[in-house]
């Protein structure tokens, strides 16, 4: 009796009907989400006269040409040179960071923890997409100063001295800020995970607490640091709402910046566009690849707001 | 231990050596744009120097006053809202639905589906962006689609007329079967269009029935051209339906994670006394994951809310701003032609007040209805 639900010939059938419509579902869902990817790729491979009068088969003469084209007048190399600088660099100063006041916040007993800590935590909640403009505001306002301070010393002339805007140096610091919130919160969660025997032992033996933070918490905090790794890396790579309106040389701009650039300048060559998005996406769909496990778990652990 | 006024010193000044990089940057890209934004949006502080500059001065409320009586900042606000909607009710239901199936088993090859479904979330939303506005624009793959489908239906509905064996003659009631099947929008050409269709069909020579089928597909049959000026809430859907397609797989992914944290034996042990999938996942799945849940939804309702990029590269709020959001709205009004930064600040600050006024109202409901973990 006790197995009537799993057996009985009308269960059965909904099961099948169930499984059934569950796939198509799935397949369909799947299947409209692969299908434009699949299109544009196909589509880079076309030209655009091609396009025109074949928007929907198969290349019937599979052209190579749209992509040397379009990463020579996409500036494409620098680019993604300017990428790899601003996503590797960002990531692993959010990680220092984060690591390194996550370890005061977790072993560290003060005062001042849930002040600090709990402003990292509501910040979690901001984005920072919604304050672009009081933040170009007070960059522009600060290479101003900045840049009268030098004058003043005469290391610099004010008018073309910047400090945030318009240079890697800026753009690395605001991404790292940005990331910092969630990055910390999981930090500390995690180095409070860290037993504190062990931070106490080190400090009997008279240890510091920065050669504890190099000897113990460091090392311990690899899987943490490698989910803020990689939450960092996807989310800073395709980043483009503050870069947009930190950078406007053309020698700065990161990937998706210049994918943008390029879907202006060049609207009606669609075989070059079509290239330009390829290659646009083509490194991130590279790196979902390899790393497509710790991706997910990565998704997972971050989902903090709140 | 040695426990003393120096290590009191010493464990302080680490502390704040180890917090201080961390909480400056956290002021500088945070704390002062906030407040930055909260002192600018009552001033009439408009580019130049803060300091040493013109003078400008706090000037009061009048740009939120300007706000509320600005039809743009409603149509933006309520796309927000259309993008907000289709995220809570429709990523997250999918995202759980999908996770379900896979958690279950009740799919195979579950890897195989993660996998692909969330593949958008990982590419550039400038990419995706442009991807998407080149496939919905007039001359783009969807519009060739639907072209193609009419032109195809159109045939097939006059082809009774063509097929006529020894040749059509052409009649009233020939004439009236090919109206029928035309697009009332391209007959308004004509101004009686029985009399000037025969006229026209007559002009051909007999030899040419397939020249004058083509030219009668192009003439009559519908074109797909959905207006998006005059039907502003028509133009949102093509943005709802590519915000559903980017982001589920990221709410699958999340939903699933935290599923197979549920003790399997529970699940079991109720599949074994009878209880159907249904409500297994009525009873334990969706009850164990209620917090994710709410977290999920707050994570929703703070991105769709800042949603920019997909839809600036999609769209740029157009064509004729039926599609405006709050942060383009925003962006156009510092950085596109005269600067009204005071505008853009008031903007700015509402976007920040209305996203905690959800999520709090989020955090709310989920005191009230659920919780139960």
């Amino acid at each position: 009796m006790r197995h009537s639900a799993l057996t009985s010939p009308a269960s059965r059938v909904a099961g099948i009907v169930g499984k059934v419509l569950a796939y198509l579902v799935m397949g369909i869902f799947a299947l409209m989400t692969i299908s434009p990817i699949v299109w544009l790729i196909l589509n880079s491979f076309k030209s655009t006269t091609e396009y025109r009068l074949n928007k929907v088969g198969l290349p019937r003469e599979w052209i190579f040409v749209n992509y040397p084209g379009a990463w020579k007048i996409g500036e494409f190399d620098k680019l993604i040179g300017n990428s790899v600088i601003y996503t590797l660099g960002a990531t692993m100063g959010i990680i220092f960071f984060a690591i390194l006041a996550g370890f005061a916040f977790a072993k560290i007993r003060s005062k001042a923890t849930p002040l600090i800590y709990g402003s990292f935590v509501i910040g979690i909640l901001l984005s920072i997409q919604s304050l672009m403009v009081p933040l170009f505001i007070e960059v522009s306002q600060l290479d101003k100063l900045l840049g009268d301070l030098f004058q003043l010393i005469g290391l610099a002339k004010a008018s073309d001295f910047h400090f945030f805007y318009n240079s890697r140096f800026g753009v690395l610091l605001i991404y790292i800020g940005s990331g910092l919130p969630v990055a910390i919160y999981l930090c500390t969660e995690y180095i409070k995970s860290i037993p504190d025997a062990l931070v106490e032992a080190a400090r009997i033996d008279g240890a510091g607490y920065f050669r504890i933070f190099r000897g113990i918490v460091l090392p311990m905090s690899v899987p943490i640091a490698t989910t803020v790794a990689i939450l960092n890396i996807t989310g800073l790579w395709n980043e483009f709402a503050l870069i947009n309106i930190l950078v406007s040389k053309t020698g700065l701009k990161s990937l998706p910046l210049g994918v943008f650039r390029f879907s202006g300048a060049l609207t009606a060559d669609y075989g070059k566009q079509f290239a330009a998005l390829v290659i646009g996406m083509a490194p991130m769909l590279l790196f979902y690849m390899i790393f497509r496990k710790q991706i997910a778990k990565g998704v997972a652990a971050g989902a903090v707001k709140g | 231990m040695p426990r003393g006024i120096y290590k009191g010193a010493e464990e302080r000044r680490a502390y704040w050596a180890m917090v201080l990089p961390a909480f400056l940057l956290y002021l500088l890209v945070l704390a002062f744009p906030i407040l930055l934004s909260i002192i600018l949006s009552l001033s009439n502080f408009n580019g130049g120097r803060m300091f040493g500059g013109d003078p400008w001065r706090i000037t009061g409320f009048q740009q939120y006053a300007k706000l509320v009586t600005d039809p743009q900042f409603w149509l933006a606000l309520k796309n927000n809202v259309y993008i907000v909607l289709i995220s809570v009710f429709g990523q997250l239901p999918l995202g759980f639905i999908f996770a379900y199936l896979i958690y279950r088993k009740i799919v195979k090859f579950g890897e195989f589906w993660q996998g692909v479904l969330y593949m958008p979330s990982i590419i550039s939303v400038i990419v995706i962006g442009i991807m998407w506005k080149i496939i919905f624009s007039p001359s783009g793959l969807i519009a060739d689609m639907m072209n193609g489908w009419y032109a195809g239906s159109f045939s097939r509905a006059i082809a009774p007329v063509f097929n006529v064996p020894g040749g059509f003659t052409v009649t009233d009631g020939t004439l009236r079967q090919i109206i029928a099947a035309s697009d009332p929008a391209a007959l308004s050409i004509f101004t009686n269009p029985v009399a000037e269709l025969k006229d026209l069909i007559l002009s051909y020579p007999t030899g040419e029935l397939p020249v004058l089928k083509g030219d009668l597909v192009n003439l009559l049959a519908r074109k797909w051209s959905p207006d998006f000026l005059a039907k502003p809430d028509l133009a949102m859907i093509p943005i709802m339906f590519v915000v559903l397609w980017c982001w589920t797989g990221m709410y699958l992914i999340l939903f699933l994670a935290n599923m197979q944290k549920i003790d399997v034996q529970i699940i079991e042990a109720a599949r074994i006394d009878g209880a159907s999938e249904g409500q297994v996942m009525g009873r334990i799945v969706l009850p164990s994951l209620s917090g994710v849940i709410v977290n999920a939804a707050i994570l929703c309702i703070a991105g769709s809310l800042n949603s920019f990029a997909l839809i600036f590269a999609m769209t740029g709020g157009g064509p004729g701003r039926v599609t405006q959001l709050l942060s383009i709205y925003m962006y156009q009004n510092a950085f596109i032609g005269s600067p009204d930064y005071p505008l853009a600040n008031a903007i700015a600050l509402a976007i920040v007040i209305f996203s905690f006024i959800l999520i709090g109202l989020t955090k709310v409901a989920e005191k009230r209805y659920g919780g139960r973990e």
